[in-house]
């Protein structure tokens, strides 16, 4: 489960993100859509704690990101925009650092370790350095490590950029089968088909505003228009917030 | 299973096994793709430790011999100006550990202590900023244990006591750099600037109130004596350098009888625990402000607003888009297009200003010297030997992958009405003219502070003049038919295969150049001051002007070739080129 009380980051005079108030319980599929700017790299990144919140709290499964750290990280699994991975490192040794890291007895990592290659399709690559991967193949990877310690919640961030078409659908049908197992997913998406499609509930941020909180069936239900594609009303929301204050970065 | 916290021991454990494994693949992948590059590091490596130690071994002949008091003097400044270095170095490398790299952003969202992850990066920049000490420190110490016959528990106690001492400078660095960006995000590249120019002043001041203002005449014994009592502060009790020569200097003594040996032994290892012990607490508090301050740091350091330029056109920019005729338009565009990249690239025009600054610097003291004729003739060679060298690595570096660089932006060159051939030219002409300027510069401030006659300055700057187009040619036409499209980063591609072929051409080429103009000038000069030769007829004709000017000759000769030569097959090569 994840929880943030009023969380609020600034940067400088800027309020990157205001006062989010949002509970995701267990086995819900949350999208985060908005603009560029909006505050969702802002969120992701205080919620896998690279980032303090300025004021307010965010709790993963009930443990304070700043006061509980590490107990909150061991719940946790985060696929960035951006992997990161050891180009010295194979595959399969990556997968064996991140096993290690979560104190998986030996047997037992095995048996996971076993079980990602073959759900990701690694077996070709697993013991090549990952200075040789295309995009595709690191984001695989990533997302091997991500579900190889099962973790209770997981946070994406543009996840499937770079997949093939047969990545994404082991993906999406990974995500539908953890979440009906329990598992919390927090999504930051700029696809909106995507979370039509695997969303339970999305929320749209401006300007660090959540201006919408809901599934996609209440998002048709509030905003009245002729034609009711989500594209359509993402736009209406969105459009009349953003301009001129628009944040240069992307990375906001 | 519920997952679980690891412990202490087991972090430790954890990013050791990854520091190892890391390492190994590392070592395997260079020693089975470039076994080249591998061969020429150990073989350049072992021929530098080799003469280091050579000429460590003749000045500890002869400082033994006649002024053993000092060796504790030179100990100290060496060690005491080392730790100074290893402050900076170990600071600057842990920002970019720990706030800026893409592991330290991947450990942070991991279930890991912030300790470890200090302890794991601070690992790396130790090594990264301690084994210039390793590789200048260790023949120096060989050599001076050899001179003075010390036991063997000396040359033991050796990696212990440079083990420990690292340890103390760059635990400091890694506390400053944690607290400066804890304390001082905003102001960060402000207070590291001005930390950086008040030490840059220091040094300046320190060298200058220690040679500048010296009244004897360079080089007598009255002038080492008063160079020597300045160098006496950095012998200070509370120093770690002083512990750690003072430990050294014990370690080595003895010889004479067992108990001398045994007694000064035991002095060395006091010191050695002296030093342990203050490199281990120096890590317990480092480890500490990691525990509280790191975080926070790289947290504020990440909402940091980035500062939002308007950069209008540079007036030299604007001056080259206008200059000359439509034809060069092109060429003219791309390098204003490099230009402004180089400007923006802080790491381009630091290392430019850093090592051409401080060469600047070395030549301007040169004029404290009175160098006999001929003794000039030589230095000024050696000088022009050493500005190619400097320039050699610049071209590699920053000229070589340039063509790669381009060529993963092939997309946009290639819809726009740009010849290929142009591309090659205005990478060829900015590094040439780049270097030109600053080389020319600097072999006119070195001859002239040497006092050398125009007939060679002009030689020099000849030279100059071919080494500039050779070493640009060289890089820029190696870059154009070797390049590497898949690397991003420029030290990687000027790493691989291509690049260091291509340092290793250029370094000969520069020795060749200097050779050929460097024998017959010097003959010349020998010539001139101590009248004719009473060699061979060969020295006799090579010593005259007509030698000289077949020498020139055959610089610009060779400049020519080596200029044109790798270029031409570059242009071929790249217009072949498919990405």
């Amino acid at each position: 489960m994840i929880q943030f009380e009023n969380a609020t980051r600034t940067y400088g005079n800027k309020v990157a993100v205001s006062d989010l108030s949002l509970t995701i319980p267990s086995g819900e599929l949350f999208a985060l859509l908005g603009p560029n700017g909006a505050g969702k790299t802002t969120t992701i990144k205080m919620l896998v704690g690279l980032l303090r919140p300025s004021r307010g709290v965010i709790r993963v499964c009930g443990h304070d990101l700043i006061t509980e750290t590490r107990s909150a990280h061991l719940h946790l699994g985060y696929v960035p925009d951006e992997p990161y991975l050891y180009d010295k490192l194979t595959g399969h040794e990556f997968l064996r650092f991140i096993a290690d890291m979560y104190r998986i007895p030996r047997d037992l990592s095995q048996e996971r370790i076993k079980r990602e290659i073959d759900r990701f399709e690694l077996h070709e690559f697993a013991d090549e350095l990952a200075e040789n991967y295309s995009l595709g193949m690191r984001q695989r990877l990533v997302f091997a490590a991500a579900f190889l310690h099962d973790p209770d919640v997981l946070v994406l961030d543009e996840p499937m950029v770079g997949l093939d078409p047969r990545s994404v659908r082991i993906v999406k049908d990974l995500l539908k089968a953890k979440t009906a197992d329990g598992m919390t997913v927090f999504m930051s998406t700029h696809t909106l088909a995507m979370a039509e499609e695997m969303a339970d509930r999305m929320g749209i941020m401006v300007q660090g505003n959540l201006k919408f909180l809901g599934t996609v069936s209440e998002l048709r239900e509030q905003v009245d228009m002729e034609t009711r594609s989500l594209e359509n009303l993402y736009l209406e929301i969105t459009s009349s917030e953003t301009g001129e204050h628009e944040v240069a970065s992307d990375d906001i | 299973m519920q997952n679980q916290l690891l412990d202490i021991p087991q972090e430790n454990q954890l990013t050791r096994r990854l520091r190892g494994t890391i390492a190994w693949n590392l070592v395997t992948t260079i020693f089975h793709q470039s076994r080249f590059r591998f061969g020429l590091v150990l073989v350049l490596s072992t021929i530098f430790w080799a003469a280091v130690f050579c000429l460590f071994y003749d000045a500890f002949n002869f400082i033994d011999s006649m002024h053993a008091e000092v060796m504790s003097l030179l100990f100290n400044t060496f060690f005491s100006a080392l730790m100074v270095m290893m402050i900076f170095s170990t600071g600057i490398l842990m920002y970019g550990g720990l706030y800026r790299s893409g592991e330290s952003s991947f450990l942070l969202t991991c279930p890991l202590r912030t300790e470890a992850i200090h302890a794991h990066k601070f690992t790396e920049a130790l090594w990264f900023s301690s084994w210039g000490f390793i590789l200048l420190g260790s023949p120096m110490l060989i050599a001076y244990g050899i001179v003075r016959d010390a036991p063997w528990s000396f040359f033991i106690m050796l990696i212990p006591f440079i083990v420990t001492f690292v340890i103390i400078p760059a635990s400091i660095g890694s506390i400053l750099c944690m607290l400066v960006v804890a304390g001082l995000p905003r102001l960060r590249l402000h207070t590291l600037s001005i930390s950086l120019a008040l030490v840059a002043m220091g040094i300046l001041w320190f060298s200058w109130s220690t040679f500048g203002s010296i009244q004897s005449q360079a080089l007598t014994p009255a002038w080492f004596e008063e160079t020597l009592s300045r160098l006496a502060m950095t012998e200070q009790v509370f120093l770690p350098s002083w512990w750690l020569s003072s430990g050294l200097l014990d370690a080595a003594l003895g010889g004479e009888s067992r108990e001398l040996t045994h007694k000064s032994t035991l002095e060395a290892l006091k010191f050695l625990g002296l030093i342990l012990a203050n490199a281990l607490f120096l890590s317990l508090v480092a480890s500490w402000v990691a525990r509280w301050t790191y975080r926070k740091g790289y947290s504020n350091l990440q909402a940091e607003v980035p500062i939002r330029r308007h950069r209008k056109l540079f007036w030299l920019d604007e001056l080259l888009s206008h200059a000359g005729s439509q034809v060069g338009n092109p060429v003219r565009l791309l390098l204003v297009k490099d230009l402004q990249i180089f400007r923006r690239d802080v790491s381009q025009w630091s290392q430019f200003v850093i090592f051409f600054g401080l060469l600047a610097l070395y030549f301007y003291n040169l004029r404290s010297f009175n160098y006999s004729h001929v003794y000039a003739s030589l230095i000024g060679h050696l000088n022009l030997a050493v500005v190619g060298l400097i320039l050699s690595t610049f071209t590699t570096r920053f000229v070589f992958p340039s063509i790669s660089l381009e060529g993963r932006r092939f997309w946009i060159l290639g819809l726009l009405p740009i010849h290929r051939d142009q591309i090659v030219w205005s990478k060829f002409l900015f590094s040439f003219v780049g270097g030109l300027i600053p080389c020319l510069g600097l072999i006119l401030l070195s001859d002239s502070m040497l006092g050398l006659p125009w007939s060679s300055i002009f030689v020099h700057l000849m030279c100059c003049l071919a080494l500039c187009g050779g070493l640009s040619g060289i890089a820029v036409g190696m870059g154009a038919s070797m390049p590497n499209f898949r690397e991003s980063s420029p030290a990687k591609i000027a790493a691989g295969f291509g690049g260091t072929l291509s340092l290793v051409l250029s370094a000969m080429f520069i020795i060749l150049i200097v050779i050929t103009v460097g024998f017959t000038n010097h003959l010349n000069l020998l010539q001139q001051t101590i009248g004719q030769l009473s060699g061979n007829t060969a020295s006799r004709l090579l010593g005259s002007y007509g030698g000289q000017v077949a020498s020139l000759l055959i610089i610009i000769a060779g400049g020519l070739l080596t200029t044109f030569l790798p270029l031409v097959l570059g242009i071929r090569a790249f217009r072949q080129l498919e990405p």
